[in-house]
C-alpha cells in the first residue's frame, strides 16, 4: 500500500461524496433527530432537545423490547435455514447436468419477484378459507382449516416461511459463486488419493466455501433484521402484536404517529444492531482472508 | 392485489409527464373508488365544465392506514404538487393541528354546512374551522341472512347476547362446517377500533373520555364488552380466521353464504344483493347493530371527505373541484351507482335514490346517529395502543384482560397528557 497521494484521493472523492450524501448524512440526521422530542401533529410543542430521553424511553418500552425479541427470533430462525438451503441448492447447481442453466434461472425466480408481490401471494396462500395452504394440508375437510395469519402462535412462523422461500435463492447465488472459485484440480487430486465424496466435501469444499457462507450469512442477517415489507403486507404487526418487528414499530412511530424523535431513536437502534453484527461478521471474514493470504 | 394495482397505477401517474402546458392541472390524491367508470365520468364532466383545467389523479392504497401514511408524508414535506386529497373521518383534527389541511370556512359557509348530516360536519371541524367536505358517510350496520333467520323463526337480534344465542342454534342445526356465526373486522388495524367501539359504547363504555382527556378502557363496562367479544363471539360463534379479516374478506365470506351475521358499512348492501357478486342476493336483511341489554345501539361513524392541501398553490381552483365532487348531483350518482350513503340530508328523501337503495330508509336512523371516534390530533398514537390491546385481548383465548387494559389505559394517558402541555413561547 502506497501513502496517500493526490491522484488516489481524487479518484476516491466521487464515491466518498456519494456515500456521504446518501448514507452518512441520513444516518447523522437520524441520530440528531433522535435527541429531540418532535411530534408532527402537535407543532405548537415545538422541537425540544431532550438528550438521551428517547433512548431511555426506548429501553423502558415493553412494546419496543417485545419487538426487538420478535426481530431477533426472526433473524435467528430464518438466516441459518436460508443459508443451509442455499448451500444445498448451490451444491446441486454447481454440478454439471442437462438443463442446469434452466434450473439456475428457475431457482432465482423467488428472489427476483418484488417482495410486495410475494408477500401478497403468501397472504393468499395462508388465507383461512380459500388459501392453498389449507387445501394442500386438509383438502375438503374445512372444519380442520387453520388460519395461520390470525393465530398469535403461527403468524410470525408464516412470515418466516415466506421469507425463507423468498431469499434462500439469494444465499444460493452467493454460495454458488464461492463454489465456482474452488479449483477443480483439488478434487482431482483428492480422487487420486482415494478420498470419498464426503471427505471431499468436508475437507475441500467446506473450508474453501466458508468465506462465501459467511458473506451470505452477513447479508441475510442484516436484511432479516430490517424485515419490513412482509410484515406490512401480510399482517400489519398483528395478531396480538406478535409480528410487530422493530423496523415496523419504528415505521409506525415515525410515519403514522408522527413521533419523529422517538421513531428516529428506533431507527438508530436498528442501525446500531446491524452495524455491530456486520462488524462481527467482517472481522470473522477478514481474519479468514488474512489467514489465507499469509499461507499463500 | 387491489392494493398492488393501486400502487402500480399510482406510480404510473407519477411518472406520466404533464400533457399540454397551456392547461392548468390539479393533482387529486385518491384511492381507487368503485366502480371506476363513475369517477372517470365525474372527472371528465368537471373538465368539460371547466375548460383548461386538467385533473391528474394519483391513486394510493385503499387501506385507510396506508393511505394516511402516503398523504401525511406528502403534507409533512410540504409537497406543493398535491392539491386535493381524500381524508378519512378520523384525520381532520390531526391534519388541522399540524397545519396541513386548508381551513375551508371562506368557501364552505355555515349555512351550506347545514345541508349535510351533522356528525361528519362535526368530525371535520376543529377549533371552529372546517377542514373537509363530506363526500359520503359510513356507519356500522348489521347484515343478516333473512332466509336463515326466518327458517328458525328468529327476528333480527336487538342485543349482542341474543345474536350469539341465535347464531349458536342456527350453527348447531345447520351442521355446515363452512358456516360461521358472525363475520366482522377483527384484524389488528383501524377497523378493529370501529368494531370494538361498537361493543364497548353499546355497553355504556367509551374508548376514552374526550372532555377530560382520560383513558377509560380499564373501567368495568369497557372490559366487560371486550371479554364478551373474546368469550362469546370469537370462541363460540366465529371461526378464528376473522382475526385476520378486514372489510373485503369478511364481506366475501358473507356473500358466499358462509356467514349468518355480518358487520359492515352501508356499501355492503349493494355488494350482497348483486347476483353477479353474491350467492345470497335477495336473501339479505340489514338492521342497526345490537347493543348490550343495558345500553343502546352504537354505530361507528366512518366516511370520506375531500380536503385541500395548505401547500397547494391553486386553492381557488381546488375548491371548484371539491365543490363539484361533493355537490348534490355527484353524491346522488355515488349513491345510485356505488351504494355509498350520501352525506347530504336531502338525498335521503330522493325517490330515485331510495328506489335503488331501499336500505337507506332503514339505515337513516343509524346513519344520523352514528358516533364519531373522539376527535384529537393524537388519534393515531391512541389508535395503535388500542389496536394492540384489542387484538391481544381477543386473539389470545386466555388473555389477561385486566392487565392488558391497565397497560393500554396507562399508555393512552401518557399520550393524552401531551395535549395538556402549554404551547412553547
Amino acid at each position: 500500500m502506497k501513502g496517500s497521494n493526490d491522484p488516489v484521493l481524487r479518484f476516491l472523492a466521487p464515491s466518498f461524496l456519494f456515500v456521504a450524501l446518501f448514507s452518512l448524512y441520513p444516518i447523522i440526521e437520524s441520530f440528531r433527530l433522535s435527541l429531540y422530542r418532535m411530534i408532527l401533529t402537535l407543532p405548537w410543542l415545538g422541537q425540544k432537545f431532550v438528550g438521551l430521553e428517547n433512548y431511555q424511553d426506548l429501553f423502558g418500552d415493553p412494546v419496543a423490547l417485545q419487538s426487538l425479541l420478535t426481530s431477533i427470533t426472526f433473524v435467528a430462525v430464518t438466516t441459518p435455514i436460508e443459508v443451509l438451503l442455499g448451500l444445498g441448492m448451490a451444491l446441486v447447481l454447481n454440478e454439471s447436468f442437462r438443463g442446469r442453466g434452466w434450473l439456475r434461472a428457475i431457482v432465482l425466480v423467488p428472489w427476483a419477484i418484488p417482495t410486495v408481490v410475494a408477500s401478497q401471494m403468501w397472504r393468499f396462500i395462508f388465507n383461512d378459507r380459500y388459501g392453498l395452504f389449507n387445501f394442500v394440508l386438509f383438502g375438503d375437510a374445512t372444519d380442520r382449516y387453520w388460519a395461520p395469519l390470525a393465530e398469535p402462535g403461527l403468524a410470525l412462523l408464516s412470515i418466516m416461511v415466506a421469507d425463507i422461500w423468498k431469499t434462500s435463492s439469494f444465499a444460493a447465488l452467493i454460495i454458488l459463486a464461492g463454489l465456482q472459485a474452488i479449483p477443480r484440480e483439488l478434487y482431482e487430486a483428492a480422487s487420486i488419493d482415494g478420498a470419498s465424496a464426503w471427505q471431499k466435501f468436508r475437507l475441500i469444499t467446506l473450508p474453501l466455501v466458508k468465506p462465501a457462507l459467511l458473506l451470505a450469512l452477513l447479508f441475510r442477517t442484516i436484511d432479516a433484521l430490517k424485515v419490513f415489507d412482509l410484515v406490512f403486507v401480510m399482517t400489519q404487526g398483528g395478531p396480538a402484536d406478535t409480528t410487530n418487528v422493530l423496523q415496523f414499530y419504528g415505521y409506525k412511530k415515525s410515519f403514522a404517529e408522527g413521533m419523529i424523535g422517538y421513531g428516529s431513536a428506533i431507527a438508530v437502534a436498528v442501525f446500531s444492531l446491524s452495524l455491530i453484527l456486520a462488524l462481527v461478521y467482517i472481522r470473522l471474514l477478514g481474519a479468514r482472508l488474512l489467514a489465507r493470504e499469509q499461507r499463500a | 392485489m387491489v392494493v398492488l394495482t393501486a400502487i402500480l397505477v399510482g406510480l404510473l401517474y407519477i411518472t406520466l409527464p404533464y400533457s399540454g402546458a397551456a392547461e392548468t392541472s390539479l393533482r387529486f390524491v385518491t384511492w381507487r373508488p368503485q366502480p371506476p367508470w363513475l369517477w372517470d365520468q365525474a372527472i371528465a364532466d368537471f373538465e368539460t365544465a371547466h375548460p383548461g383545467i386538467k385533473v391528474v389523479r394519483e391513486v394510493g392504497p385503499h387501506s385507510s392506514t396506508e393511505f394516511h401514511d402516503l398523504v401525511a408524508q406528502k403534507l409533512k414535506n410540504g409537497d406543493a404538487e398535491m392539491d386535493v386529497f381524500f381524508m378519512d373521518v378520523i384525520w381532520p383534527a390531526e391534519f388541522a393541528a399540524a397545519g396541513w389541511a386548508l381551513p375551508l370556512n371562506k368557501f364552505f359557509h355555515t349555512n351550506e354546512q347545514k345541508a349535510f348530516i351533522e356528525a361528519p360536519i362535526l368530525a371535520n371541524t376543529y377549533q371552529g374551522q372546517i377542514y373537509g367536505v363530506p363526500l359520503f358517510i359510513d356507519a356500522g350496520m348489521l347484515y343478516y341472512r333473512r332466509d336463515l333467520l326466518e327458517k328458525y323463526d328468529f327476528s333480527p337480534p336487538g342485543t349482542w347476547p341474543e345474536l350469539v344465542r341465535q347464531a349458536k342454534i342456527i350453527l348447531a342445526k345447520e351442521k355446515d362446517p363452512y358456516l360461521t356465526g358472525l363475520s366482522a373486522q377483527f384484524k389488528q388495524y383501524e377497523g378493529l377500533i370501529c368494531n370494538m367501539m361498537e361493543y364497548i359504547s353499546s355497553n355504556g363504555g367509551e374508548l376514552w373520555d374526550g372532555p377530560t382527556l382520560k383513558a377509560t378502557l380499564h373501567l368495568a363496562k369497557a372490559k366487560e364488552a371486550v371479554r364478551f367479544v373474546r368469550d362469546q363471539i370469537i370462541r363460540e360463534i366465529s371461526h378464528r380466521g376473522v382475526l385476520a379479516y378486514q372489510e373485503p374478506e369478511s364481506l366475501a365470506l358473507f356473500t358466499q353464504g358462509k356467514a349468518i351475521f355480518h358487520r359492515n358499512w352501508p356499501y355492503a348492501w349493494e355488494a350482497a344483493n348483486d347476483p353477479k357478486r353474491s350467492m345470497v342476493a335477495g336473501r339479505v336483511g340489514v338492521t342497526r347493530l345490537p347493543s348490550f341489554p343495558s345500553g343502546k345501539s352504537v354505530a361507528a361513524l366512518g366516511g370520506w371527505q375531500m380536503a385541500i392541501s395548505r401547500f397547494s398553490r391553486k386553492a381557488e381552483l381546488a375548491w371548484k373541484f371539491v365543490a363539484f365532487m361533493t355537490s348534490e348531483e355527484m353524491q346522488k350518482r355515488i349513491a345510485l351507482h356505488a351504494g355509498r350513503a350520501p352525506a347530504r340530508k336531502e338525498l335521503y328523501s330522493d325517490r330515485e335514490v331510495l328506489k335503488k337503495n331501499p336500505q337507506f330508509s332503514s339505515q337513516i336512523e343509524a346513519l344520523m346517529q352514528a358516533v364519531p371516534r373522539p376527535r384529537t390530533p393524537v388519534y393515531l398514537p391512541l389508535s395503535n395502543i388500542m389496536q394492540r390491546y384489542f387484538s391481544s385481548a381477543i386473539a389470545i383465548p386466555d388473555s389477561n384482560i385486566d392487565q392488558l387494559a391497565g397497560v393500554a389505559a396507562r399508555d393512552m394517558n401518557r399520550v393524552l397528557d401531551l395535549l395538556r402541555e402549554r404551547p412553547r413561547p
